[in-house]
């Protein structure tokens, strides 16, 4: 891959006209330019105007300087909605990752694994709303969940209402996500040649070296397509935890979708904006560490 | 080769139109809209290539030389001249008068003769006119403890005959009795076999009337007899019937069937009319001018025409521009002297005229927009009639403003308030929001904070010794500017005999008194309480104060007792609010405990006043033998519950035809409006409407038994009729004068009281317990 292109440059030095290069070279860049214009006008000049409205007031649109970073970092709402997000972000993620890539082993070597594969994409297809409705009635005080372990002499709660309704949005989550990731785990192994293998096995090396030093190597392109999308999909739980808690649920989901949600409501425009900023940022960060891990694997 | 320029070309124009193309399928949305000029009234057609449409009907009031207390039916006869019958609010008696210059000037034909006056042993409740100026008249004769129906026709003249018909009873012999005009079950004095319901006149020579058992009667008035009947028996709605040449027009909410009288046979279905009238509402009266090829008709949308055989039903008159609309305008007869004049004679719950009766007249102006200039936009999240009833009034008086008052929250959308106010705050910030809000059920302090709502000090600087100015004034900021201002008000009563409740005691005493508030809903009382005490909770720091919560649920269960589900269930209020659509504000009304108290099923009823009912305080303080009614008591003093509350927004379009709103809004014209929304803050209106100046003139013997049961017991509870004592009204007025607090109005603090609140009261949670669950919902939304 990287040989051609190394020929192609070496073809293009060779060609009789400097102009032409640069044609060919801008030639490129027109055809990006349509997506690019559209990621410019609706995506980057947005930003810009959210940038600097996270310098002005609300509605009057007076200069404020820093003074939204400084309400905000001071807001204990804020500062819950961050600790709740980056808490849920850092158990989820790399459970569902890792959760998944053992499913897609193992139904990768299964000859029903096809099968099963579907039958773990079903969540994804459940609209929101009939899984906030299951929600309501397995966790209610008075719900199903309730009457289960009313059986084994346990006592219910309100399960939405407590310490527990973090680990059932953890729950969904991972329920919901589990068949995606595995799909796309497996796409990542079926891209692994067979005779790798065979010619590790033939040199002694067991099932478990083989994952090991195989398997997982050769995955890591994977990885971060995965994280990514998983990272991305983590925000989505907020639509189930919205329509069964509401604008104010238990502190302990209270995320920074249901933070946003609400200062919009109340026109606070310049704390979304320097929120919104802060947060892009962090997300930037997180992403560039990413790519360059994945960088650092494909070569 | 020598393609590849052309290619190249080809590819960049290519994407080229495939960017431009994008951006201009957005940005040609916009454009169409500001075209359209916006949102519009059904009146806009026409309005597009940027020429106003012209021509609309205006409204004015007619005025008879007397004053008419009822009113029976209009028509155009003959001739030309517009006939009413009535009865004179004078002296009582039945009139008929006529004008022959389109309602102008009147006179008086005649009054009916004796036989159907009222003398006593009877009453009338229908009559109906012909083309010819004859009349038909249903009296209901009481005589032997029994109530027969008797038709009288009346000539053009005024000479009376007997019509021989006799109306066959009820179909399935379903007889009531009635006593002092009330029912009472079956047997017994008064009984009524069958009631005429409606009654029309069909030309020549017949009448059309419905009786109880929705049964319609062809009568040829000469001999009595039936031409045909028409059944309508065990159907589920109502049937109104109206003429339209010899078509019998069979109206209900959802239907309109059309009846060929000569033959007696239903005509083919009218699937226009059929559709329209089901998205236009029920039709509420109906007249023709071409022999009834066509129909014109008014429903709760404004008048419409229908030509029989046609594809669709039109719009002439959108009842939103004026009183057409109103919430308590109830249509008694549609009268057409030509295509482009008519009459309408109503009964307008909110006309100062007695009886409500209003007389209306509609004349097409050619040359008047056909949409007014000017459009407001109006906001509330829940409806508001009294705001609904003062736009018809406002547009009457305003004819170059449209009022366009949206309401965000329907039983059909299923919308919540987090999200209307989400679409409310997309619109203010796009530009396209409303001119002016009720505030209501939205987050007033943060509106002023982030300075949504306009400064409308200058509207209140006038006349302030005509407002109660405590009230009108609640949201003055300490600079002395008022962004937002209440014009209605409720006060947090209680009622109850000496043993339970004393006026004036506090919150502490009143509620150390264990079981006082029993077999109440937990979930109600939480939220009455809420009211009274709520507004002490918030700190300085704009967070709640825990202990206060916490004192507030404790005692409040100390209060209440134990939890009593089944007798919960036999209170009035739950059999009520188990009936049908209740809205959030009739939940927590003080009237809905009158009979629970009376009759000993709770020991203190408690909740909002918003309508002065002194007959009905009086006869529950006369039951209870020592009884007596004061402010709720609460954790703060002073406490009012501001409705209304009007405020201009900032980034209004039309400002100064928002203050011109709000000035109407609180006018007296405006305040005197009563929809059941609260007291007026304009005292000459709120004095008007708790002195019962309506009960002046009645006789003193005239009684009204009421009748009231959870259970389907028979608790009867008499009670007079009369003005408010001047004691009572002072009373009242000192209460009212004491306020200095408006109660806490924020939806997400009370709903979150309201859910734990009613755990405790139910013994789910202790005080405690309750409070953390409050506190840690509550910290977030105020720390937000």
């Amino acid at each position: 891959m990287h040989g051609s292109g190394k020929d192609y440059r070496e073809k293009l030095k060779k060609a009789p006209s400097k102009d032409h290069g640069n044609g060919k070279r801008w030639r490129g860049a027109l055809w990006i330019l349509p997506s690019f214009l559209g990621v410019l006008v609706f995506y980057l000049l947005p930003y810009a105007d959210v940038a600097r409205r996270s310098f002005f007031g609300a509605v009057d649109n007076q200069f404020v300087g820093l003074a939204n970073y400084q309400a905000i970092l001071g807001n204990t709402a804020f500062r819950l909605a961050v600790k709740n997000t980056v808490k849920f972000t850092l158990i989820c993620v790399p459970t569902l990752v890792l959760l998944a890539l053992a499913c897609a082993v193992v139904l990768y070597q299964s000859k029903y694994g096809g099968v099963i594969k579907s039958a773990f994409l079903m969540p994804m297809a459940l609209p929101a709303v009939s899984v906030a409705l299951v929600w309501r009635l397995l966790f209610h005080s008075q719900g199903l969940f309730n009457y289960w372990i009313s059986h084994f002499g346990m006592e219910g709660r309100d399960w939405m209402n407590g310490q527990g309704a973090f680990w059932i949005l953890v729950g969904s989550y991972i329920w919901k996500n589990l068949g995606y990731d595995i799909v796309l785990w497996m796409a990542g192994l079926s891209g692994i040649s067979e005779n790798i293998y065979e010619a590790a096995k033939v040199d002694g090396a067991g099932e478990w070296k083989c994952f090991l030093k195989i398997t997982l190597p050769n995955l890591k392109p994977s990885l971060y397509t995965i994280t990514v999308l998983s990272f991305l999909n983590s925000f989505k739980v907020f639509r189930e935890a919205y329509l069964v808690a509401g604008d104010y649920p238990h502190e302990g989901i209270y995320m920074m979708q249901h933070l946003f949600n609400n200062w919009f409501r109340a026109f606070s425009f310049d704390k979304m904006a320097a929120a919104a900023v802060l947060e892009s940022g962090v997300l930037l960060v997180l992403i560039l560490l990413l790519q360059k891990a994945w960088d650092s694997g494909v070569e | 080769m020598k393609f590849r320029k052309l290619k190249r070309a080809a590819g960049i124009v290519l994407s080229m139109a495939l960017v431009l193309g994008s951006l201009a399928g957005c940005s040609g949305g916009g454009a169409q809209e500001s075209g359209d000029g916006g949102a519009g009234s059904p009146n806009q057609a026409g309005s597009g290539g940027g020429k106003q449409a012209m021509g609309r009907f205006l409204e004015e009031d007619v005025t008879l030389p007397i004053v008419l207390s009822t009113v029976y039916d209009m028509k155009k006869l003959e001739d030309g001249t517009i006939r009413i019958l009535g009865d004179n609010g004078d002296n009582g008696a039945r009139t008929i008068w006529d004008s022959k210059d389109s309602g102008v000037n009147w006179e008086k034909a005649f009054d009916v003769p004796a036989e159907i006056q009222d003398q006593g042993d009877g009453y009338v409740d229908h009559a109906a006119l012909s083309s010819d100026g004859q009349s038909i008249w249903a009296y209901n004769k009481i005589e032997d403890d029994a109530i027969t129906q008797i038709l009288y026709l009346v000539s053009k003249d005024g000479e009376v005959s007997q019509v021989p018909f006799e109306l066959p009873d009820a179909k399935g012999g379903s007889s009531k009795s009635f006593e002092d005009g009330e029912e009472t079950g079956d047997g017994g004095a008064g009984m009524v076999k069958n009631m005429v319901l409606d009654l029309c006149f069909l030309d020549p020579g017949q009448v059309l009337l419905k009786d109880i058992s929705d049964i319609i009667y062809q009568i040829n008035v000469g001999d009595g007899s039936v031409a045909h009947t028409y059944d309508f028996s065990g159907a589920e709605d109502t049937h109104q019937i109206y003429m339209a040449g010899n078509k019998l027009v069979v109206a209900t909410s959802t239907e309109v069937l059309v009846y060929d009288t000569e033959t007696g046979e239903q005509q083919q279905t009218e699937e226009a009319l059929q559709k329209s009238v089901s998205e236009s509402g029920m039709l509420t009266a109906v007249d023709t001018v071409d022999a009834g090829e066509s129909i014109y008709c008014l429903t709760g949308n404004g008048l419409y025409h229908y030509k029989f055989g046609g594809s669709v039903m039109e719009q002439l008159i959108d009842g939103t521009m004026n009183t057409l609309g109103a919430p308590a305008f109830y249509p008694i007869a549609l009268t057409m002297l030509d295509e482009e004049n008519y009459m309408v004679a109503a009964t307008d719950l909110n006309s100062d005229a007695l009886g409500g009766i209003t007389l209306l007249r509609y004349t097409w102006s050619a040359d008047t927009p056909a949409k007014p200039d000017k459009e407001l936009k109006v906001y509330s999240l829940y409806n508001n009639r009294e705001l609904r009833q003062s736009v018809s009034k406002f547009q009457k008086e305003h004819t170059d403003v449209y009022v366009n008052y949206q309401v965000a929250m329907s039983e059909e959308n299923g919308m919540t308030v987090s999200d209307a106010l989400k679409t409310l705050t997309t619109e203010i910030m796009a530009g396209k929001g409303p001119d002016l809000m009720l505030l209501d059920g939205m987050p007033i302090k943060t509106y002023m904070e982030k300075g949504i709502l306009k400064d409308i000090t200058s509207l209140f600087q006038e006349d302030s010794g005509s407002y109660f100015e405590n009230i009108r004034k609640a949201y003055q900021d300490s600079e002395g500017k008022v962004y937002a201002a209440p014009a209605r008000f409720f006060i947090p009563m209680a009622q109850g005999g000496g043993a339970y409740y004393t006026p004036e005691e506090d919150f502490a005493s009143f509620t150390s008194k264990q079981g006082v508030l029993a077999n109440m809903q937990p979930e109600t009382v939480v939220e009455k309480f809420w009211y009274s005490c709520g507004a002490s909770w918030q700190k300085e720091d704009n967070t709640l104060d825990a202990e206060k919560v916490t004192e507030f649920l404790s005692q409040l269960k100390n209060a209440y007792g134990e939890y009593n589900g089944s007798a919960i269930e036999d209170t009035t209020a739950v059999a009520i609010s188990e009936g049908g659509a209740v809205n959030e504000l009739q939940k927590v009304s003080l009237s809905w405990g009158d009979f629970d108290l009376a009759f000993g099923r709770v020991n203190v009823n408690v909740g909002l006043y918003g309508r002065m009912d002194y007959g009905m305080l009086d006869a529950v303080n006369k039951k209870l033998g020592q009884g007596d009614y004061g402010l709720m008591p609460g954790q703060a003093e002073g406490v009012f519950v501001p409705a209304m509350v009007i405020g201009v927004s900032s980034k209004s379009a039309q400002p100064e035809t928002a203050e011109a709103f709000v000035k109407y809004l609180f006018s007296p014209q405006a305040q005197k409006v009563s929809q059941l929304g609260g007291f007026p803050v304009e005292k000459e209106s709120f004095r008007s409407m708790v002195d019962g100046h309506e009960y002046d003139n009645r006789d003193s013997d005239m009684r009204l038994m009421a009748g009231g049961s959870a259970a389907g017991s028979d608790e009867m509870l008499s009670y007079e009729m009369v003005p408010t004592p001047e004691e009572d009204i002072q009373k009242i007025t000192k209460m009212v004068e004491s306020f200095s607090v408006p109660a806490l109005q924020d939806d997400v603090i009370k709903e979150s009281v309201v859910e734990q609140g009613a755990k405790v009261l139910k013994g789910e949670l202790s005080p405690e317990e309750a409070t953390d669950a409050i506190m840690q919902k509550v910290n977030i939304y105020l720390a937000e």
